[in-house]
């Protein structure tokens, strides 16, 4: 293993890359756009600054794709990574780009290099971010970093269990741990990366104290290891006093574990789950994630695009998708104004049930080695695993009003308090709907879908998408 | 049918093809199937045929194994069944359900291709599993006795 920094690298990759100072130069260099910079003006103006998804496999196309989503005003642009190379996978990301890159589902950035990364980073105004999912992402890291990029999602347990099957978490928390120190590195010389978490999880149905527990964990070691600004994306669940309620719980948990060093964001990330088939029924969607993004104080809003259900969006779809969200948090719907009350209690029982997740590891001394641990005997879990090192005991459901509760909360040591306010929230869905759990449970992931249905007339013969129970994972 | 109660003995191995990861459907399955009485031994997304097999010569009692796929490489992902088969391994109904071809329009020699491969049983919805399952069950125990006569 090659080193940069403390940063262990593969040998070949470590080969590649300019040497310390010449990056921390780079990365110094006035004018550089930060993402931290575009993360305080957000936060200080009350709107949320928005930013796509994207990634292709071609360079000439990558740099073309961003050119042409600019104009649409995303605060972030993302450079989206392919599977190949989240999976350190190298050589068939190379061998795929050298034959047809649109095998790609991403961009290659190690395979493309620090120098056509850094193209890509000179080639638009606004700061880029890294988004990929790998387990161990620091030789992408090692990468973004040279190409100048400060902006860099993951983490050790949201970037594992919803991706491999087989990762120890022991793994990946100790990679990303590396990541982390090599920001706390960068923060002492004025550099300040920004670290997004991935709080969306599996994307289907995840209670809020599940995605907001993980992420402060994460966020705990990153402190730990000196990084001093973190963005935590939550999943847009689909209940809004829920969703608002989980964001600003972010800035709340983050007062009260995290201390003053770090400047933490909340970011909403547009409903993951299934989406609605029609381009009318979809944009109101997308509209209303802009809407809850502001109201619950988030600093950013990942936006989704009409064709959302149907695979990955072209250019002109991601930028109307861009716009859309932008204007759901623009000042022309200042007139909402939401139950408060309602909110509070929400807000106050997510804080419960992050503490009675997130307090007994911390209790348990090592937080690395008690996240394992608590991972290992269920304490910490998460729905719909495609980790076997998580036990995806816990079931989840939709209340009457749709916000997602737990049907059984697993190995998960909540208070009797938290289990029979949830059994009670969702007594009334039981009821209304006497159903298996699978048809239950298929007709929470399709929540959209059904409410389309009702909004539009003339929908009710659209074919459910091919299988969308297997969209998303 | 029968009741969760007696089915409590019954063991099925579930799991997911090798190139698949969608663990969605896999644990919505797994949930039923213990819903309905059955023991489960799931073995997740992106499982080779050859891990299938060595879980059945663990649980030799087991009465089928379940394989999801549902990104159109059913055909591919079981490749090597007539050769495990052909070893003695996997002697047991095989059923695949899930999303069996690429494409959205899906033909006749699709599932006769996996069918060729050996597969038992295709499903296209996993609400016909149970009703599957007891329908073995049923044909296993009225063929025991001759089995032991034979």
């Amino acid at each position: 293993m090659a080193d940069l920094n403390g940063l262990e690298l593969d040998p070949q990759v470590a080969a590649e890359l300019p040497d310390w100072h010449d990056i921390l130069a780079y990365l110094r260099e006035p004018g550089r756009p930060h993402a931290v910079e575009v993360l305080r003006a957000a936060d200080a103006a009350g709107r949320p600054a928005v930013q796509p998804r994207c990634g292709v496999g071609g360079h000439d196309r990558m740099l073309a794709l961003l050119r042409e989503l600019e104009p649409a005003g995303p605060g972030i642009l993302s450079l989206t990574i392919d599977s190949h190379t989240r999976l350190r996978r190298f050589d068939t990301a190379r061998a795929l780009l050298d034959g047809d890159p649109a095998d790609l589902n991403g961009y290659p950035l190690v395979s493309h290099g620090w120098r056509r990364g850094r193209e890509l980073a000179e080639a638009v105004a606004v700061p880029l971010e890294v988004r990929h999912g790998s387990p161990d992402g620091r030789d992408l890291f090692a990468v973004a970093l040279a190409a100048g990029i400060t902006s860099f999602e993951g983490g050790g347990i949201g970037y594992n269990l919803p991706y491999s099957k087989n990762v120890p978490l022991a793994h990946s928390l100790r990679a990303w741990q590396q990541v982390d120190a090599l920001c706390g590195v960068l923060a002492e010389s004025g550099v300040v990366v920004d670290r997004e978490l991935f709080g969306t999880l599996t994307a289907v149905l995840v209670p809020p104290s599940v995605s907001l527990a993980v992420t402060l964990l994460e966020a705990l070691a990153a402190v730990a290891e000196g990084v001093r600004c973190l963005s935590v994306a939550y999943p847009q669940g689909g209940e809004v006093h829920q969703d608002i309620a989980a964001l600003r719980a972010v800035r709340s948990l983050a007062r009260r574990y995290l201390g003053p060093e770090v400047e933490v964001f909340p970011v909403l990330h547009e409903f993951m789950g299934v989406f609605p088939r029609t381009p009318d029924y979809a944009n109101l969607l997308i509209l209303q994630g802009g809407l809850v993004a502001r109201l619950g104080g988030a600093t950013k809003v990942i936006n989704k695009t009409v064709q959302e259900a149907y695979g990955i969006p072209d250019a002109a779809a991601n930028a109307a998708g861009i716009r859309s969200a932008a204007l759901g948090a623009s000042d022309l719907l200042d007139f909402v104004r939401i139950d408060e009350a309602r909110v509070a209690e929400e807000l106050h029982w997510i804080e419960r049930e992050v503490a009675e997740l997130v307090e007994p590891v911390l209790a348990a001394g090592d937080l690395l080695t008690g996240i394992e641990a608590a991972f290992r005997s269920g304490r910490l879990d998460i729905p719909f695993s495609a980790s076997i090192h998580a036990r995806s005991l816990v079931v989840p459901r939709r209340d009457g009003d749709g916000a997602i509760r737990y049907a059984d909360a697993g190995a998960l040591p909540f208070s009797g308090a938290v289990l029979r306010r949830q059994a009670d929230l969702l007594r009334g869905a039981e009821n209304a709907r006497p159903r298996s759990l699978v048809e239950a449970a298929t007709a929470d992931i399709h929540y959209f879908l059904e409410k389309e249905r009702r909004s539009l007339p003339g929908t009710a013969h659209l074919p459910l998408t091919d299988d969308p129970r297997s969209r998303y994972r | 049918m029968n009741t969760s109660h007696e089915r409590r003995q019954r063991l099925v191995i579930l799991g997911v093809a090798e190139s698949d990861a969608h663990a969605v459907a896999n644990h919505l399955i797994g949930m039923q199937l213990r819903e309905h009485g059955f023991t489960v031994v799931n073995l997740g997304v992106c499982t080779p045929l050859s891990e299938f097999a060595d879980a059945f010569d663990r649980h030799p009692g087991a009465e089928a194994v379940l394989i999801g796929s549902l990104n159109g490489h059913a055909h591919q992902d079981l490749g090597k069944l007539p050769e495990l088969r052909a070893a003695g391994r996997l002697a047991c109904p095989v059923v695949v359900g899930g999303n069996l071809s690429v494409g959205s329009h899906k033909k006749q020699s699709d599932r006769q291709r996996l069918y060729d491969l050996g597969v038992d049983h295709l499903l296209s919805d996993s609400d016909e599993l149970v009703l599957l399952l007891d329908l073995l069950h049923a044909a296993g125990a009225a063929r025991a006795p001759e089995l032991q006569n034979g």
